[in-house]
């Protein structure tokens, strides 16, 4: 894949407590910007109580962002896109420290946004059949937003709690300004459509989590549920602001 | 004593509260202000004992006085919403100082490597 010069990339990990799969994430991305050179890896750190951040010193290369609180998903990967904005990165892409994003797909990311097809690209496990089983009941979740989504957006999301997104220099000057802070997955997708931004989706392998504990245990699943519901439909009545 | 005059005794006691708090800089005057608009209706209303008996019998309550606790009920929840929104407002003014201050901690890191790079070479 070739890169015209002017096109810079942006990878955003966002990263707390994870010391355990952060160096193997960190390793898999540095193989892939020997490749591509225009790829530029930045972690936000936040707030970790363990290693993370020394850890991720040992990559000269790495951006580290270290937050000095944890501020929640949403907030440290806007600290991402601020970055990104500031630094007039034309591509951000979302990937998760926890290994279950591969970074062989990261090209199909891109690739969309580069010819213009999307405005933001979704890495989804379920638009072609792919390995992740992945449980019953978050499968069902899945399913659940799925039905929300279309209702409200007219549009398909086959994977809409899917982190692994990439974003063109339009998109990441919204989140810059605004990023959902609760569960920005999911909300993000509404608030696009109200700004009238296109979203695609793309076929990618997901691993199952190596390290780490999931944000969404299986005993929180339903009150989890519960409160992304409303998140979803605040964020559609949710004056937009204009920037 | 009634339980008028009781009521009025307690909301002006805290009406002073509430006054001495500015004075000595503990609560922000803008923060003040709702309180002090509480104070000033609940306690004219436990005066005005009128007042209070034909709201009652209009809204068909036995117990005048016990106007005065849905009164006082109505002003804590406003109370207690505009504390919840001032939160938020803090919440998402922490988020932003806190984004900031590690961007910039990330430039001033770059700055030093570069210089300490410089001053090697």
């Amino acid at each position: 894949m070739k890169f015209p010069a002017d096109q810079n990339i942006l990878i955003i990990v966002p990263a707390y407590n994870e010391e355990k799969s952060i160096s193997s994430t960190l390793s898999q991305l540095s193989e892939i910007k020997e490749e591509l050179p225009v790829i530029d890896v930045c972690v936000i750190n936040d707030g970790s109580k363990d290693n993370t951040s020394k850890i991720v010193k040992q990559y000269p290369d790495v951006i580290l962002i270290d937050l000095p609180l944890n501020l929640g998903i949403g907030g440290a990967v806007q600290t991402g896109y601020k970055y990104a904005h500031r630094h007039g990165y034309s591509i951000a892409i979302q990937f998760d420290a926890d290994g279950q994003h591969s970074a062989e797909d990261l090209t199909k990311l891109i690739q969309p946004i580069m010819d213009g097809e999307a405005d933001m690209v979704i890495g989804s496990r379920f638009v072609q059949k792919t390995s992740y089983k992945g449980s019953l009941a978050r499968r069902i979740g899945i399913y659940y937003f799925y039905l929300i989504l279309k209702a409200l957006t007219k549009q398909s999301f086959t994977d809409p709690t899917s982190g692994y997104r990439a974003k063109n220099a339009n998109v990441i000057k919204l989140f810059a300004n605004h990023y959902p802070k609760d569960y920005p997955e999911p909300e993000v997708l509404i608030q696009l459509y109200k700004k009238g931004f296109k979203s695609k989706e793309v076929t990618v392998n997901m691993n199952d989590r190596q390290e780490g504990e999931s944000s969404i245990t299986p005993l929180k699943t339903i009150y989890y549920m519960g409160k992304v519901t409303l998140a979803i439909f605040m964020q559609k009545i949710v004056r937009s602001k204009t920037i | 004593m009634s339980i008028t005059l009781v009521s009025f005794f307690i909301i002006f006691f805290f009406f002073l509260i509430v006054i001495e708090s500015v004075r000595r800089g503990i609560l922000e005057t803008k923060y003040s202000i709702l309180w002090i608009i509480v104070c000033i209706v609940l306690g004219v209303m436990s005066l005005a004992t009128d007042f209070l008996e034909q709201m009652a019998y209009l809204l068909g309550v036995v117990y005048a006085p016990s106007l005065l606790f849905l009164f006082g009920l109505i002003a804590s929840l406003i109370l207690i919403f505009d504390l919840t929104r001032r939160i938020s407002n803090l919440n998402s003014r922490l988020i932003a100082l806190t984004q900031e201050y590690a961007l910039f901690r990330e430039e001033s890191n770059k700055e030093m490597t570069k210089q300490e790079k410089e001053n090697e070479q």
